[in-house]
């Protein structure tokens, strides 16, 4: 028994190893291969998809760039992969760049980036960059989404009949916080700027789900959360989470006769999904971005840097230079539609700044005095949600 | 239909089951089938509904020679049986249990057939009722029906009074009969000699697989009991009668269930150095008792006093009653008692009462060559004890036992062994342990109960029916009293 | 030995006409998809250290399984039970009180094994108390552990001012089981696991108490009449169980991930009950099956870097390999029966 187990097993291993020839390719020299984790999958509708379609998108630009790419890299989905095993094999396959593209990796792009002292690595979302004793070779990347955030709160805010706005948040950390926060800006300033309303009848609830995405029985459903909110008297649901479950869901009631509509997150073509309850998206271009730091590499002029890049103000959809943007979504009418664009403007030119005091914590404690105006960072580093939001800040 | 079986035989390997049985049962009568269990009744009765194939002889139906492979094809010339335990869907009501295999007919036509042939046998069946809510009496009584309903024309019948009251055995006696008159040809299995006398016209009994009586009515109870058991042992090769000391095992009060009717009222008390048999027809309360003293189950009510010293409810009582120095060997060697796949060496490893961490092979391995030797084992200690033959692993079981064991519980101990091989057993039993040690002991053959032991205890259908002195009965009286016969029976 | 040697051409070739057929399906280059497999698991020193850090949780999992598959017990639970050796060992992690960081690894250790160990025993315990079986009560645990898990991090365990679901802190440094210069295994996880083996090896052979697992195995009534208690044998089997895989969870925790996440038991147990049972409960074959698990799951990984395919296909190939080797178990089984 013990014997014929060996055997047959010593067979099949030795079958395979003859099978197969020890032939890997290597990289030739002037291609530039690139390797991007992505924390979701590539076709999500949303945050991976956008880095995956800049990734192909640098692929076209870029003369002998090439991407390698692995996606669901989430302990969920890959149960006992690592970031720092992950980048060995992108490493070995010849990548000089690596791009994690989820905040969720910090930890194992910082692990990997000091394994791999002649590697680049772009964490986004992180600001390790920021911190001295961090190793040279990480830089950090992020989009200025907060002007996203704003435009969407606003559209949102116009178009809801009952006053009740949800927020389906992913999980709480400073970039949720201050992406949330923008996005009750916006529909704030709506109410007390152009519709001159209480801010007291506004509702802004948020309910956080745990992750960027859905992992059956470990996060709360999206789908659910988006449901309860809509039946519970919230007639648009914007969505900070990577995928589209609130969209498909105000697209269910939509056609059950409901009068609500949706935002999604992310990625230009979420609203493809169900285009007609879908106000518009705010949305990431990460070429810019990319392009940059691909750029430094092949010039031999690389620095830690930590970037947050915001949209291109003359031409927002300007994929070459606009890092945020927002596209209108069919259900946005018309006249929304303009003073969405005067708003824009607004932002652009700076005559409407959202993050200027007064405002105070959901705690009740000062953020900004009368007419202080926040400073980078203490956006970036947004501890708490603001007064007149609901939702847990930790 | 007449049902005739010419010479058939049945070989389970080298184990003869059945040896040239011939009988005829005649359309419209009820032909009775006796034999304690393991007389080849159940065999013949299988081969007939094509659940077993016969090694040799034929079948015949109205003369005419029939090949009963499969279960299918009898029931395709009409032979149906009643299983002691109903073979139904206990989820279904009775109309969709009553419908199975039936004809395809509507709802209303079955509702209609249930209805009719309820009121001609008299039973009382609501159609909507789950059977699953149903006594097996009742669920004998759809079956009975169903099989009717599907126009069969010869009848098995196996035990069919087990488990049912005495209303619905009063409802299904008549409803034989009237069958057997509409021209069915039944055969009534069973080990009941009242019930037969009662239903059966004709009667055949087997023993060890043999066809040893065939009669009419009126039967002679004796013929069939020796028929049955065999014949009355010589008192002469009966051994000395052992001196007894204080009470050591007394049942008090003991309601148990387990085999088919449990144990009931049981009041009993065992004094030291007793030979006692336990004699019943298979399943009558033997096994219960034996097992209550092992501490192997449980009483529902009632105390079990073990050396002076009440035995503890659940799972404790068999390591104290081990503790106490009393041993059990069931009848089923490799089920219950041995380790099919563990040799004999580590057999004695697993019996070291204060053993240490660690194996030691050396040691163990002595015991077992000593064993061996001194039971005569054929085997090596290296041997699992699935290649042992049964009379080696009755030794190995005996070789197994404490020697300072106290009170030996045995179940049928001579159970599949050659006469050779029960006798060195008996022997070793009587003559090696201390004659101050009790041995309790079951066994279906009457002679080995009347050859070795003192006394003797009879049970029927969970009862005690006879607890005596050997000297003071005899062969008949236990025979009849193990069939159920009361002393007013004829 | 002529049937040997067709048992395993066989063998072989059931696996792969299946594989390829299946792979076929899913649109993939066959041979490409094999060889990448392989090389994705030992193309490198780096790679082959990935498949033994699979390896050490795998073994240790399969070494507690052999101890209650021997007791006949399905032992289920044994995710649950890495989950909770994980817990215990961030819990002492956590602990400030201590300095010395060999000491408080050697204590996570310790609470790792006690804290699998106990939520084994639970599983036994509802089934010798409470008569759940131990796969239902096995799952139910599982259960409750990932929920606990999932709490600890999203409560009282979360980095501060963050909830999410993706982990906990990392720890510090110090606290990480070192590796060899260049490989990615903690050297830790090794030794023990060798260690493990080789214990689990003495007391399943040399031991009275492996002896009397495989007697309670076998047969639980026989062995009442031998004075042994299954129930009592049944908890002790769980315990062992129980402290391997909460040991499995101890190294995931400190050497793989260096945080706690949701999901740190990886699977593992679940993939070590396949492989015991593949095994033949046969402990010679577990680090060799065990190694070629990993090197399935670590080698996998390139079919979606480099074919672009689901990476699911591993477990497909994963599931034919077993499904042969059970075919062919099952061939020989019924040739041995006259």
């Amino acid at each position: 028994m013990r014997g014929k187990f060996t055997g047959m097993f010593a067979v099949l291993v030795a079958a395979v190893a003859l099978l197969l020839s020890p032939a890997q390719s290597q990289a030739s020299a002037d291609n530039f291969i690139f390797g991007l984790l992505m924390v979701g999958p590539a076709n999500d509708h949303g945050w991976s998809q956008a880095h995956f379609e800049a990734g192909k998108e640098i692929e076209k630009n870029i003369p002998g760039s090439k991407m390698i790419y692995i996606d669901k890299v989430n302990p969920a989905d890959r149960p006992g992969v690592t970031i720092p095993f992950l980048v060995d094999d992108l490493v070995s396959k010849g990548a000089k760049l690596i791009i994690g593209n989820s905040d969720d990796m910090t930890d194992g792009i910082r692990e990997a980036a000091m394994l791999h002292p002649d590697i680049k690595f772009i964490h986004i979302s992180g600001d390790d960059a920021l911190n001295p004793d961090a190793p040279e070779n990480l830089s950090n990347l992020m989009g200025k989404m907060e002007y996203g955030q704003m435009m969407a709160g606003f559209a949102a805010a116009m178009t809801t009949q009952t006053g009740k706005i949800g927020y389906l948040g992913p999980l709480i950390n400073d970039e949720t916080k201050r992406l949330a926060v923008s996005c009750f800006l916006g529909a704030r300033y709506v109410w007390t700027e152009v519709l001159k309303k209480d801010p007291a009848t506004l509702t802004f609830k948020i309910t956080w789900i745990g992750f960027w995405f859905n992992i059956p029985g470990v996060t709360s459903d999206p789908t659910q959360v988006a449901k309860n909110f809509f039946d519970s008297g919230y007639d648009v649901v914007i969505s900070g989470i990577d995928t589209t479950e609130a969209l498909i869901v105000a697209d269910q009631k939509k056609r059950e006769g409901a009068d609500v509509t949706a935002i999604p997150y992310d990625y230009e073509g979420a609203c493809e999904t169900a285009p007609d309850a879908c106000l518009g998206v705010p949305y990431f271009n990460w070429y810019p971005g990319y392009s940059h730091f691909i750029n430094s590499i092949k010039n031999n002029n690389w620095k830690k840097e930590w970037l947050w890049l915001g949209p291109d103000w003359k031409d927002m959809s300007n994929t070459r230079k606009s890092s945020i943007s927002f596209k209108n979504g069919k259900a946005l009418s018309g006249d929304v539609q303009a003073k969405l664009a005067v708003f824009a403007k607004g932002l652009g030119d700076e005559s409407i700044s959202l993050f200027t005091g007064p405002l105070n914590f959901q705690d009740k404690s000062v953020f900004l005095k009368e007419g202080e105006t926040a400073t980078e960072m203490q956006i970036w580093n947004m501890p708490q949600l603001l007064e007149g939001m609901e939702g847990a800040s930790e | 239909m007449d049902v005739e079986f010419q010479h058939i035989s049945k070989n389970f390997g080298s184990v003869k089951a059945l040896t040239d049985v011939s009988l005829t049962a005649r359309s419209g009568t009820i032909h009775g089938l006796i034999g304690e269990n393991g007389a080849g009744k159940s065999t013949l009765m299988k081969i007939l509904t094509g659940y077993q194939s016969k090694s040799s002889g034929s079948i015949l139906l109205d003369g005419v020679e029939v090949q009963l492979n499969n279960p299918g094809q009898a029931s395709e010339f009409g032979i149906g049986m009643l299983y002691q335990e109903p073979m139904d869907f206990p989820p279904l009501t009775v109309l969709e249990n009553f419908s199975l295999g039936t004809p395809h007919q509507s709802r209303q036509e079955l509702h209609f057939a249930l209805k009719t042939l309820s009121i001609r046998f008299g039973f009382d069946l609501n159609p909507d009722r789950p059977v699953e809510l149903l006594t097996v009496g009742e669920r004998q009584q759809i079956e009975l029906l169903r099989l009717i309903h599907c126009s069969i024309k010869v009848l098995v019948l196996d035990e069919p009074t087990t488990g049912i009251s005495p209303a619905q055995k009063e409802a299904l006696f008549p409803a034989l009969k009237q069958l057997a008159a509409d021209g069915m040809t039944i055969l009534l299995v069973s080990h009941k000699l009242e019930e037969v006398a009662n239903l059966c016209s004709e009667v055949t009994v087997l023993r060890h697989g043999k066809l040893t009586h065939h009669t009419t009515a009126p039967f002679h109870f004796p013929k069939l009991l020796t028929a049955m058991f065999g014949f009355v042992p010589k008192r002469s090769d009966r051994s000395d009668t052992r001196d007894t000391g204080p009470p050591i095992l007394i049942f008090k009060d003991i309601e148990a269930s387990g085999e088919r009717q449990g144990l009931h009222r049981c009041n009993l008390t065992i004094a030291e150095g007793e030979v006692i048999g336990l004699a019943g027809l298979d399943g009558a309360g033997q096994s219960t008792f034996l097992r209550l003293a092992a501490g192997l189950i449980s009483p529902d009510q009632g105390k079990v006093i073990l050396f002076s010293d009440p035995l503890p409810y659940g799972a404790k009582a068999s390591i104290r009653a081990q503790e106490l120095h009393t041993a059990f060997i069931p009848a089923d060697r490799l089920e219950e008692s041995l380790f099919a796949r563990i040799s004999l060496r580590d057999h004695f490893s697993l019996r070291e009462e204060h053993g240490m961490f660690w194996q030691s092979r050396t040691e163990t391995r002595k015991r077992a060559e000593e064993a061996i030797a001194t039971f005569s084992i054929k085997g090596t200690p290296e041997d699992l004890a699935e290649d042992l033959s049964g009379g080696n692993q009755q030794r190995l079981l005996l070789s197994l036992l404490n020697r300072n064991s106290r009170l030996i519980l045995l179940e049928n101990p001579t159970r599949g062994l050659d006469i050779q091989s029960g006798q060195w057993i008996w022997q070793h039993l009587r003559d090696e342990l201390s004659p101050d040690t009790t041995i309790i002991f079951s066994s279906p053959e009457l002679d080995e109960i009347l050859h070795y032991c003192d006394r003797i205890i009879v049970f029927h259908d969970g009862l005690i029916v006879l607890d005596s002195a050997v000297p003071e009965t005899s062969h008949d009286a236990i025979a009849a009293v193990m069939t159920g016969i009361r002393e007013s029976a004829p | 030995m002529k049937k040997l040697i067709l048992d395993i051409l066989l063998g072989s070739l059931l696996v792969f006409s299946f594989t390829y057929i299946v792979l076929l399906i899913a649109g993939a280059p066959v041979l490409d998809a094999f060889k990448h497999i392989w090389l994705g698991a030992f193309a490198s020193s780096i790679k082959i250290s990935q498949v033994l850090s699979v390896w050490v949780p795998l073994t240790l999992c399969s070494c507690g399984l052999l101890f209650t598959f021997r007791a006949n017990l399905w032992n289920i639970g044994i995710e649950g039970q890495v989950t909770m050796g994980a817990i215990g060992a961030m819990a002492v992690l956590r602990t400030p009180v201590i300095d010395n960081p060999t000491l408080i690894l050697c204590l996570a250790f310790l609470t790792s094994m006690l804290c699998g160990g106990a939520w084994g025993l639970f599983a036994g315990l509802l089934k010798t108390r409470g008569g759940v079986h131990e796969i239902f009560g096995g799952l139910g645990l599982n259960f409750v552990s990932q929920g606990f898990i999932l709490w600890l991090i999203f409560g009282p365990w979360k980095r501060p001012g963050i909830a999410s679901m993706s982990g906990t802190e990392l720890l510090n440094r110090k606290l990480w089981l070192a590796s060899l210069p260049g490989w990615r295994v903690a050297t830790a996880g090794i030794v023990i696991a060798i260690a493990i083996l080789i214990l689990t090896w003495l007391f399943l052979e040399k031991s009275r108490l492996g002896l009397k697992l495989k007697a309670i195995g076998q047969n639980p009534k026989a062995a009442l009449l031998y004075a042994i208690s299954p129930e009592r044998y049944y908890l002790q089997s769980i315990l062992i169980a129980g402290s391997c895989a909460g040991i499995a969870g101890f190294i995931q925790t400190t050497g793989v991930y260096h945080r706690l996440i949701p999901s740190i038991s990886s699977g593992y147990g679940y993939l070590a009950l396949l492989l015991v049972m593949l095994s033949g409960y046969k402990i010679v074959l577990i680090p060799i099956l065990a190694f070629f698990f990993a090197s399935l799951n670590v080698g996998a990984i390139q079919l979606p870097i480099v074919l672009q395919l689901d990476s699911a296909l591993s477990g497909v190939i994963q599931g034919c390999c077993v499904l042969c080797a059970l075919f062919i178990l099952g061939i020989r089984q019924r040739r041995a029966q006259p």
